[in-house]
This record gives structure tokens, C-alpha cells and sequence, in this order.
């Protein structure tokens, strides 16, 4: 037989000083580019055009343009949450499911750390690339100059879409890992049950999810507070805005940790990896 | 190296390997075995993608599954074509070494080392969805190495390739396992052979021969062969072939025809030959049992199949 060698070559300077880091950012970069295709292109035109062609239309139908609250409420719809939300179950759904059906999902489990890194670098390109669509699609909404005052909204709206992306990427990466190959029609059910009615149930449930805090963001940076019926009152929380920042990104970090537990600890028989 | 202690792998109610217990140093080895014969399940559990349901799985001493000392030490081919469409190898090899724990500038090194090692520098910036199935065989070897392991695994390496390709990645695997160790799992002996390693081999999940090639034809030499005799005395050539110290048992499969069970069919034949020239016997045909690497795989299937001859 042969003779071995006991340790893989390194030389100084070969290692990166946060190794795992270095990793996520390695394959958040290369989902980046798997994303530069002319179909992802022109899904993400469409996903900047859509908010502006949606206040138009409702301007022109008013035939002035639209107050700064109703303006808000509809770019909120529009936003963080219709841009985010399909921006994300296209690209963290699939994170497995693509991986397996490229046949480079076994590259990646095979090595050191490569599963967790997989998994946060393609949540990491997610919240990228998700951010980035929905804020060039908040600013070409406010450039057209359809709401009134609009600019005011541009910074907590920004925040909104920040936090949408962050937290409901962790979320949709949950399915993603339990169920891979139906990770698209889980993340719907849990987009529609967990954060459209779950997060509307005035209850401990609704404390775990993200469309709360955004709710409670968006009366707060609105100053809606007040004026607010007292039923919806019963949606919104009573804490600061900083806690609902805080909260969404614990949110985010538990989903993430329970989604590389579960994937670290996940076994593909050779036939699913095709 | 390589230790398994009484591994069982289920998926569900289907056995992947069955009760594998085997010992591999440091050196090159062949796993060798049909389709569906648990060849890359075997290859999973000792490259950390599953764990066992049953059994001790051990590599460099250590649990492969979810440990990243053992997996920066393995490097892993594993069958499946690379449909990774609009990066190049040069992108999607220091993506992997990136993976393993290097710096973007040391991986982009090693990337384009690794590249021109196995042949594929000038191709390295062509997407690799239009490179042919050998030269993506090849940027698949090199994601597999860049990273320096000390353990290469390939699944099934030369599978669709044409000869001149075929010969050429063998030569590159060969160089290579001279300093390393090498684990490569195939369903055609040749491609083994010709690594010059030694030989396990899988059938039905489970390890039914390991050691040398010449250990592995001792083994098979205390099974049962056969020898075919076709001839125009078939009667009286059976009487002197059970004869012979080495026949152990006649029989007739047609009216010219008799099949002579042997551990010995080279020697047997070899008699048989002599009696009919003796008794001149015009002999038509004189077969003994395939005793070639090929054959022997061939037998073992069969055996384990439980196909009489």
C-alpha cells in the first residue's frame, strides 16, 4: 500500500481568522451569483416595479395622489410585506431542495461546518438580495412622488423591510429544512398560518411571530397609536420599538439555531440526492 | 483508517449496508459491487453524511457524522453529475475550499493548482455546463482535493467516461493515492484493478470478500466452479473426467453436453483435455470456469444471488 501523509498542508495565512463566518459569506456570495440570472433579473424588475405600479393605479383612481396614511397602509402591504414575502419564499424555500436537485448538496455535507454554512449563507443571500429588491422598490414608489409627504416614510420603512427580510428568512428556512422537497408549499402554510393568522391572534402565539412587531412598528412610526380602534389595539404590543427590533432578531436567531440543528443532524439517502 | 464494527444502515424498512464489520489502513482500496449493492451508502457513512442505525462507524479513529476534524481530513467525489450550470470550475472549486476553511485568496491558489493539476487550466473559466461529462468529472476531482485531505473518496469516478478519459483520470487517481489514501467505489473491476488497490466487495449490503486481489482469488478458489464439456462422446469423457481427484460431481445439461463441478477448473480442464486427446474424443467445447477478476466478481454475484451454475 501506499504511503499517507497525517495532516492536510496549511500554510500561515491560509485559514481566515472566523473560518465559519468566512464560510457563510463564501456560499451567501455564490447563491448571490446563482441569483444573476436573466429569469431572477426579471423577477427582481418586476418585484421593484409592482409597489409603484400598484400606487399609481390606486392614485389615478383617486385622481390625486394618495394621503401619507393611506399611502403608508399601502406600501406596507405592498412592501414588507408582498415583495418580502415572495422575494423570500423563492430564494430561502428552496435552500435544500436546490441544493439536492443540482446534485451539489453532498459537496457542501461533506464539508467541515458545510452544512450550517450553507444554510446561513444562502439566509444571508436571501435577506440580501430580498432587501435589496424590496428597498429599490420602496424608493422608486417614493421617487414617483404618488404619496404625499412620502419621503418621511423612507427611513421606517426601510427599517420594516430590514426586519421583514431578517426575520421571516429564518422563519421560511424552518420548512426549508423539515421538509425540503415541499419547502414552497410549507412555507406558504406557514407564511399564512403563522404570520397572517397566527400573528393576528391577540394571544402568547402571536409574541412568535414577525408580523407583529412590524405591526407594532408601523403604528408607532406612524403615530397611529391613539387614533386606533380599540379592538386592533389588542394586535399591536405595548413595548418600545427597540424590544420589537430586539425581538424580531432573537426571532431570527432562534429559527436559524433550530434550522441548522435540524440540518446538521438531517440524513439524505443517496437516492434523494438527484 | 477506516473501522466499521457490525454497521447497519436502514432507510425504513430498506437495508442499505448490513452488518459490515470491516478494518482498512492507511493505503488504497476498491469497494467493488453491483448497482444497488449499498456501494455509496457505505461510502455516506464513512465520509459523515449518515449515521449508522446500528454499529460503530470510525474514521482516523474518530465518529465521521457532524465532525469537523474528520471531514477537513475527507474528500469526497461522489457519483452524481455536476449540474451546477453557470459557474466555472475555477468558481465552484474555490467555493468548496472555501467550505473546507480557507482564506478567498489561498482557495482562488489552490483552486487554479488544482485545476491545472488534473488538466483542466484552460477550461477553468468556461461555465461548466459546457464542458463535456470527463472534463466535469474532473473539475468534480479537483474540488475533491484542493483542499489537501488526507482520505480521497470517489464514487464510481470513471462512470460514462470514454476511454481516453477514463485512462487519463486513472493515471491522475493513481499518482495521487501514492501519498494518500484512497477509497474508490466502482461496479466494474477493471477501473479497481487498475488503480492497483485492494479490494472490498459489497453485494446486497453486505462486505462479502476484502483483502488483495490475491487474497481474494484464494478465497474464491474454496468455492465451487465448474468446467463445460461439449463433445461428440459426451458418456465416455464424463466417466474419465469423474475420474480425476478434482471432479466433484457430473452432470448432463443436453445430449452432447456435461458440466463437471471443481475447485480446480484450469487443472480440470487441463485433464479432461488430455483424456479426449487419449481416448481421441473429438471435443467441441472445453470451458472452465471464468477464474479472472471479472469472472470471480461475476461468481460471487451469482452465489450471493443464489444462482446454481
Amino acid at each position: 500500500m501506499t504511503g499517507q501523509r497525517l495532516s492536510p498542508d496549511r500554510a500561515p495565512g491560509e485559514s481566515p481568522p472566523l473560518p465559519a463566518l468566512a464560510a457563510i459569506v463564501a456560499v451567501a456570495r455564490f447563491q448571490i451569483d446563482r441569483l444573476l440570472t436573466p429569469p431572477r433579473l426579471a423577477l427582481a424588475a418586476i418585484g421593484v416595479i409592482f409597489p409603484t405600479a400598484v400606487l399609481l393605479a390606486a392614485a389615478k383612481a383617486r385622481d390625486a395622489s394618495l394621503e401619507r396614511d393611506l399611502g403608508a397602509i399601502l406600501l406596507y402591504a405592498l412592501v414588507p410585506e408582498a415583495v418580502c414575502m415572495l422575494g423570500l419564499l423563492v430564494t430561502i424555500s428552496p435552500a435544500v431542495a436546490d441544493e439536492l436537485e443540482r446534485g451539489t448538496w453532498v459537496h457542501v455535507a461533506v464539508r467541515p461546518g458545510g452544512r450550517r454554512a450553507l444554510l446561513l449563507g444562502t439566509w444571508l443571500a436571501a435577506v440580501l438580495w430580498t432587501g435589496a429588491v424590496a428597498l429599490s422598490g420602496l424608493l422608486l414608489a417614493l421617487l414617483t412622488g404618488v404619496i404625499s409627504n412620502g419621503w418621511s416614510l423612507l427611513g421606517p420603512f426601510a427599517i420594516l423591510v430590514c426586519l421583514s427580510c431578517i426575520g421571516r428568512a429564518a422563519l421560511f428556512a424552518l420548512p426549508a429544512v423539515i421538509v425540503p422537497k415541499r419547502s414552497l408549499v410549507a412555507s406558504v402554510g406557514v407564511a399564512l398560518v403563522v404570520e397572517y393568522l397566527a400573528g393576528l391572534i391577540p394571544a402568547v402565539v402571536n409574541q412568535l411571530t414577525v408580523s407583529l412587531r412590524l405591526h407594532t412598528l408601523l403604528v408607532r412610526f406612524m403615530d397611529w397609536r391613539r387614533t386606533l380602534a380599540p379592538e386592533l389595539q389588542l394586535l399591536i404590543d405595548d413595548r418600545p420599538p427597540s424590544a420589537q427590533v430586539a425581538a424580531v432578531l432573537l426571532l431570527a436567531v432562534v429559527y436559524l439555531a433550530i434550522a441548522v440543528a435540524i440540518l446538521e443532524w438531517r440524513q439524505f439517502p443517496p437516492s434523494e440526492e438527484s | 483508517m477506516i473501522s466499521l464494527t457490525h454497521v447497519t444502515k436502514l432507510y425504513g424498512s430498506v437495508i442499505g449496508v448490513n452488518d459490515v464489520t470491516v478494518e482498512l489502513g492507511a493505503g488504497a482500496y476498491g469497494l467493488l459491487g453491483p448497482n444497488g449493492a449499498g456501494k455509496t451508502t457505505f461510502l455516506g457513512l464513512v465520509t459523515g453524511q449518515l449515521r449508522p442505525s446500528i454499529g460503530r462507524v470510525r474514521v482516523f479513529g474518530e465518529r465521521p457524522f457532524f465532525n469537523a476534524r474528520v471531514l477537513r481530513r475527507i474528500g469526497y467525489c461522489p457519483a452524481s453529475d455536476l449540474t451546477e450550470r453557470s459557474a466555472t470550475p475555477r468558481e465552484w472549486v474555490r467555493y468548496l475550499v472555501q467550505l473546507s476553511g480557507f482564506t478567498p485568496a489561498a482557495s482562488l491558489k489552490r483552486a487554479d493548482s488544482t485545476l491545472e493539476q488534473v488538466g483542466l487550466g484552460e477550461a477553468a473559466r468556461r461555465p461548466l455546463s459546457t464542458l463535456s461529462k470527463g472534463m466535469r468529472q474532473r473539475a468534480k476531482l479537483a474540488g475533491a482535493i484542493a483542499h489537501d485531505p488526507d482520505l480521497l473518496v470517489l464514487d464510481e469516478p470513471f462512470d460514462g467516461l470514454d476511454p481516453v478519459a477514463r485512462h487519463e483520470l486513472v493515471s491522475l487517481v493513481r499518482t495521487w493515492a501514492r501519498s494518500r489514501s484512497l477509497l474508490v467505489a466502482s461496479h466494474l473491476l477493471h477501473e479497481v484493478e487498475a488503480l492497483q488497490a485492494g479490494l472490498a466487495v459489497i453485494l446486497g449490503g453486505r462486505l462479502v470478500a476484502s483483502g488483495t486481489v490475491h487474497e481474494i482469488r484464494d478465497l474464491i478458489d474454496t468455492l465451487p466452479s465448474e468446467v463445460r464439456v461439449v463433445s461428440s462422446a459426451p458418456r465416455r469423457l464424463a466417466e474419465l473426467a469423474c475420474g480425476c481427484p478434482e471432479a466433484e460431481a457430473v452432470r448432463f445439461v443436453g445430449n452432447d453436453t456435461f458440466i463437471v463441478d471443481t475447485r480446480a477448473p484450469r487443472l480440470l480442464a487441463e485433464r479432461i483435455g488430455e483424456a479426449a486427446i487419449s481416448e481421441g474424443i473429438l471435443v467441441r467445447e472445453l470451458v472452465p470456469g471464468d477464474r479472472s477478476l471479472e469472472g470471480i466478481f461475476g461468481r460471487l454475484v451469482q452465489l450471493h444471488r443464489g444462482v446454481t451454475p
